[in-house]
């Protein structure tokens, strides 16, 4: 893990460099190699137990699985930014550079094992993210999103640090094994309002990133204004990390006092599935549609942390990655309809089945897994945390999930039922739109993984 | 020369702690009422100016570096933050000639 | 016993050899030639069908020993382990043997009535992949399974309602039928977490026994279980308040309907209660709420029925009424005899839909039966046919319909002479809406137009004969549950009894042996078979002597004076008696049943969540000053509840 985190920073800059390269063509290819690379050196950590820097950061075998699905999402994203650039101006290489710094980032928070690296983590991606949210430059929507993205942003950041100051007034340490020590024999004596104002403020900092309410207002515009590619890349990296970031810091070092936190994530996560669930309900955008997706997913995991089980964290280990295959094919679907078809809308995938079956056939199952409709991987991933929900008793939690799924599966349907039950208006030879092959292979891959998920969930889970 | 630690300490960590934490409040309560980007951006920096008081003491009460070095690693970032965040700014006083956050609505509902 | 291993291949192949003619249709339906591609469907169906019916020899062979086939590890949560395993017993071959037969004949059906059909292949296709699903619900050892099997179901029925998807009407009913089964799904899934969550197993073998040892009779728990999985049984069976999808899902082609929306998946519910017999026997407040329900749609939906002029309508509205019947045997723990009710409904239901599916193809795709009659010298075979199944479902002996629901009929009579009563006039009404519809189509004169006339056609071959194997199956069927009293052995019963040891053990008196006599019995059969009897008079004497014809759409009024104008005084007693009471009642119950009920909890659930969407989504402002002093207002909430014992 230590040398995916070194080599991909070394690639990001020379990525920078291969900007000067008058031909493009390299580029896309070259980017995925760096990747592919570190992909397999993070690999190579598996089954060791590791700490790098002085206890700074620390591997195991779900921090391997995690920067995995991180590094892996990056791979899938990227290629559709083949065609999604048309300004041949566009520095695609900054993009790439940024990109992967992001992913730096995104290591960092699931293998982090001192409070810096976490702070240091977060905000890596985090800037990335804000320079991405604006990077289409002529776009005034772009500039809302970034600036909101920014100053929200870094708002949390500062309730994040000053949680971490006073976690540090009051242990000392800004070490996870310090934390849990302290927590262990010195809270013995006595609650300490330090200690839980900070832990308080640093898990709202990190419940901003992971948009659960009441912190979510900044997710639907800013994934609304984000050019798509870059949203498809903040729905997944940046949750994923931020899910295992949370799980991390509360499963080492807080276990000990339960009973202070857990109301403070049920109370949001049932906010958060209420928030989201029922506002996607009126959206006309699937674009939005889907920030609000994002938002009550966040809900769903919330409640594996809640529950904070054996088997949470496989739990979410498995919703990550069936939510992130599904929000790429998602994501991947729009980008190309947008394209082709000028609109975000779900009336802009009217007719889609009739014209373009393999796209219509790959959304379909994406809105399934998102729906958690059996035979797809969101189904498991929905069960699995239900499953931790009802082992740790927690009833209420449960049924308000399972009745904000089947709102759920109103709003994923629409776009269903735009596709395949509603014609399109326009000329029908016009209306095909041709799938580049990029696209069909990522889309072929994140639809292979979501059935194979939702037909064989041991293949994953039994490692964990 | 006495050493800088032992400066900080002939104050009580509690006025520190009050200090950092009237100025934290102050940054929050000027982000929650200016509707100036730029003001907004300079209360967001004064809540994270806070926490380097803040750790900086705690870090001298209690002699131990860690503190201080994650400040340091607070302003860094705080910096490229800075960056990021004129940069944005910049790009939108180009297009509508104001930093007024409240004309920023396009995206909503 | 049974040597389990020698069967494991058998078991996996029932339901894997639809999934692999799925693959091979859904793959490949541009490439593969039309007759190749209904021959490798209906290949699948007739092989799982002849491989169903090795086992159930097998079974009946070894001793009649249920058993498990392991197939491999598919779920592990902590301590929860699911295996993808199949559980072998009466229950389960019993479901085998009627959905890969009646399947097997409906796909062969399908080869000629969808020839000219552009999505040939597409429709095989779907067609095995629900037989695969079907399959995995009844054969699945434990809930999640069936769960997959039952979703998988719902997701092709819903791609078979919405398979000619040019008509917008067809696809608001596709919609409409997903929606409501997954409220129904809901309460199925929450179930199976409460019986986990209490048993801490999903196994049948593990969950029944415990059940019996850790609930009481009529435990809080249990009930909630029971109406739970109820709710899920409800959505898939088209109960009240959940049935309005099933009539609008005669929008999918024919073979469909006969198949999934008569024979097959509607039954789902019934098999998942007489699975779960332990649970429910242990909770007869739930098994009362069953048979009110099933009692309450079985007539509603008759009364409906009367009033449909469309006739795969009449067919819907008669398979949610008979529906009905069965859940009012379940209701009265006479489960096996909802399952015979099952079998026979399945021979005569599919029957009368593959005949009204002739009808349709030789009138041109007409549905309404105003413009048909007389059909009977033109499609003599489908005519023939088409009476046997309304005979059987009219409940007039010796054909099968009589034997099953007379058995249901009789438990009933024991647990309620009330409900009884009303079950018979439900009987009644089904007899009179069944010979009306066979009298409009077949007797009189043809109404419609000349062109239809000309191309008027008996079907072909591939169409006729499932007809008349199922004829035969609808006429005979009944020796499967010969009562005692006309000299039979009631073998069905016989049969399935080992599967309701336990649920005897757990609660005796359910289930005492009938303490009726003969004679009891004989009058009981007596008034439900003269009740058929009476109907069929009044529909012969409406629809064949005064020939009358439900009036075209709009003008019911005159069309009621009409009827009450009557020279004869059988017609006038019919009238007063039967059909005006008949008429109000429908009229009353469709009215303030389908508005109120329906509109009210239903679409009022849509309604609300749809408005409060509305609401919240006026708080995304796009304001940051808003957002920010939200975040904030949040923040502190959140302090004040963690640090509440320090402020305090």
């Amino acid at each position: 893990m230590f040398y995916s985190v070194v080599l991909l920073s070394i690639f990001g800059i020379l990525n920078l460099f291969l900007g000067f390269l008058k031909s493009r063509a390299w580029l896309l290819p070259v980017t995925l190699l760096f990747l592919a690379t570190a992909l397999v050196v993070t690999l190579t950590d598996w089954n060791k137990s590791l700490f790098f820097w002085n206890y700074m950061m620390s591997t195991d075998n779900v921090s391997v699985a995690f920067a995995t699905i991180i590094i892996v999402s990056a791979m899938l994203i990227l290629p559709l930014s083949r065609f999604y650039f048309p300004n041949a101006a566009a520095p695609v290489p900054e993009y790439y550079a940024i990109l992967l710094f992001s992913v730096v980032g995104a290591i960092l928070m699931v293998t982090y094992e001192n409070i810096i690296m976490l702070f240091l983590g977060l905000e890596t991606l985090s800037i990335a993210m804000y320079i991405l949210a604006g990077s289409d430059k002529r776009n005034p929507r772009s500039h809302e999103a970034a600036l909101k993205y920014f100053l929200m942003g870094a708002f949390a950041t500062g309730i994040l640090l000053f949680g971490v100051a006073m976690l540090y007034g009051a242990t000392g340490t800004f070490n996870l094994s310090g934390l849990a020590q302290y927590v262990r024999t010195t809270l013995v004596n006595g609650a300490s309002p330090m200690l839980y104002l900070g832990l308080t403020l640093v898990l709202i900092g990190i419940l901003f990133k992971l948009s659960v309410a009441p912190f979510h207002f900044w997710t639907p515009d800013v994934y609304d204004g984000t050019p798509t590619l870059f949203t498809a890349f903040m729905a997944t990296v940046v949750k994923t990390a931020g899910f295992a970031a949370l799980y991390k810091i509360l499963s080492v070092s807080f276990t000990g006092i339960y009973s202070v936190w857990w109301i403070t994530l049920a109370a949001t996560s049932v906010l958060t599935l209420l928030i989201g669930n029922i506002t996607a309900v009126y959206q006309q955008s699937f674009k939005r549609m889907l920030a609000y997706s994002s938002i009550s997913h966040a809900g769903y995991l919330l409640i594996a942390v809640t529950a904070m089980g054996q088997t949470s964290q496989s739990s979410i280990l498995f919703y990550s990655l069936a939510y992130t295959l599904a929000t790429i094919t998602s994501f991947a679907v729009l980008i190309l309809v947008n394209e082709n078809r000028a609109g975000e809308s779900f009336s802009a995938f009217n007719g889609l089945a009739r014209h373009n079956p393999f796209l219509a056939f790959a959304l379909t199952v994406a809105m399934c897994s998102l729906a958690g409709i059996p035979l797809t991987g969101g189904f498991f991933g929905k069960f699995y945390i239900f499953i931790n929900a009802l082992e740790k008793g927690l009833l209420f939690l449960l049924v308000v999930a399972v009745l904000m799924s089947a709102v759920g599966i109103y709003y994923y349907f629409r776009v269903v039922i735009a596709m395949y039950m509603r014609g399109s208006d326009d000329n029908a030879v016009a209306d095909r739109i041709i799938v580049p092959k990029s696209y069909a292979a990522v889309l072929a891959i994140t639809t292979f993984l979501t059935i194979l998920l939702g037909v064989a969930p041991d293949l994953l889970v039994r490692y964990f | 020369m006495e050493e800088i630690p032992g400066v900080i300490r002939t104050i009580p960590l509690n006025y520190y702690i009050f200090l950092s934490t009237a100025l934290f409040v102050i940054g929050i309560v000027g982000v929650m009422v200016r509707r100036n980007a730029l003001i907004i951006f300079m209360s967001i920096e004064l809540m994270l100016n806070a926490v380097n008081l803040l750790l900086t003491a705690f870090s001298s009460y209690r002699s131990d570096p860690a503190g201080q070095v994650f400040v340091f690693f607070i302003m860094a970032v705080a910096a490229a933050e800075v960056t990021v965040g004129l940069a944005i700014i910049v790009m939108i006083y180009r297009n509508t000639r104001s930093v007024d956050v409240g004309i920023l609505n396009r995206l909503k509902w | 016993m049974v040597d389990l291993s020698q069967y494991t291949l058998t078991c996996a192949l029932i339901p894997f050899i639809p999934l692999i003619g799925f693959l091979i249709n859904g793959i490949g339906f541009r490439h593969i030639p039309k007759g190749l591609v209904g021959l490798t469907g209906s290949a699948a169906s007739i092989l799982s069908f002849g491989l169903s019916l090795y086992l159930f020899n097998a079974f009946l062979a070894g001793g009649n020993q249920s058993f498990t086939v392991y197939l491999f590890d598919w779920i592990t949560v902590g301590d929860l382990r699911i295996s993808f395993s199949f559980l072998i017993d009466q229950l389960s071959l019993l479901m085998l043997l009627i959905i890969t037969g009646v399947g097997s004949l409906i796909h062969i059906y399908s080869i000629g009535y969808m020839k000219h059909d552009a999505g040939y292949g597409k429709f095989f296709a779907f067609l095995n992949l629900f037989l695969f699903s079907m399959l995995l619900l009844v054969m699945g050892s434990n809930y999640p399974i069936m769960f997959i099997g039952w979703e998988g179901v719902g997701l092709c029925s819903y791609l078979l309602i919405g398979f000619w998807n040019k008509n917008t009407n067809y696809n608001n009913a596709a919609r409409k039928a997903f929606i409501m089964n997954r409220i129904g799904d809901l309460g199925f899934l929450l179930g199976i977490f409460l019986i986990f969550y209490t048993l801490g197993s999903v196994e049948f073998t593990e969950v029944m026994p415990k059940a019996a040892t850790v609930f009481g009779v009529d435990d809080g728990t249990v009930i909630a279980i029971t109406l739970l999985l109820f709710v899920g049984a409800m959505g898939k069976s088209a109960q009240i308040p959940l049935y309005t999808w099933l009539p609008d899902a005669m929008a999918g082609p024919t073979p469909v309907s006969a198949l999934i929306h008569a024979a097959t998946m509607v039954t789902a519910g019934i098999y998942m209660v007489i699975r779960s017999n332990v649970l429910y026997t242990l909770a007869p407040t739930t098994l009362g709420v069953v048979a009110v329900i099933g009692l309450a749609t079985a007539l509603l939906a008759a009364t409906i029925g009367i009033f449909q002029n469309d006739i795969k309508k009449v067919l819907a509205y008669s398979t949610v009424s008979q529906l009905g019947y069965m859940f009012l045997g379940l209701g009265v723990a006479a489960y096996s005899s909802a399952m015979f009710h099952v079998i026979t409904h399945a021979f005569f239901k599919a029957l009368l839909f593959l005949g009204a599916g002739s009808v349709i193809h030789a009138m041109s795709d007409e549905q309404d039966i105003r413009r048909m009659g007389g059909l009977r010298r033109h499609l003599p075979v489908t005519f023939a046919t088409f009476l046997v199944a309304t005979i059987a479902i009219a409940g007039i002996p010796p054909f099968s319909g009589f034997f099953s629901k007379d058995e249901i009929l009789m438990h009933v009579y024991e647990h309620s002479p009330v409900m009884w009563v009303l079950a018979v006039i439900g009987s009644m009404m089904t007899s009179f809406y069944m010979f009306r519809l066979l009298f409009l189509t077949f007797a009189g004169t043809f109404r419609g137009t000349h062109e239809q006339e000309h191309h008027l056609h008996e079907s072909p071959a591939s169409m006729t004969i499932p007809l008349l194997v199922l004829a035969i199956l609808s006429a005979a069927g009944g020796v499967l549950g010969l009562p005692e009293v006309l000299g039979g052995g009631n073998w069905l019963a016989k049969f399935m009894s080992p599967l309701f040891d336990l649920s005897r053990q757990v609660r005796p008196e359910s289930f005492t042996q009938t303490h009726l006599s003969h004679s009891q019995e004989y009058i009981l059969m007596g008034v439900s078979v003269a009740a058929a009897l009476l109907a069929l008079g009044a529909a012969a004497v409406l629809y064949v002597s005064r020939k009358a014809v439900p009036a075209p759409e709009g003008t019911r009024l005159p069309a009621l004076q009409n009827l009450i104008y009557n020279k004869y005084y059988v017609d006038e007693f019919y009238n007063n008696i039967i059909v005006k009471p008949l008429l109000a009642l429908g009229d009353f119950l469709y009215g303030v049943f389908e508005f109120l009920v329906i509109d009210l909890i239903v679409n009022g659930v849509g309604k609300a969540t749809n408005g409060l969407s509305g609401v919240f989504r006026r708080f995304q402002t796009g304001n940051i000053g808003f957002y920010i002093i939200s975040m904030v207002v949040g923040i502190i909430v959140i302090l004040l509840i963690n640090l509440r014992g320090f402020i305090l």
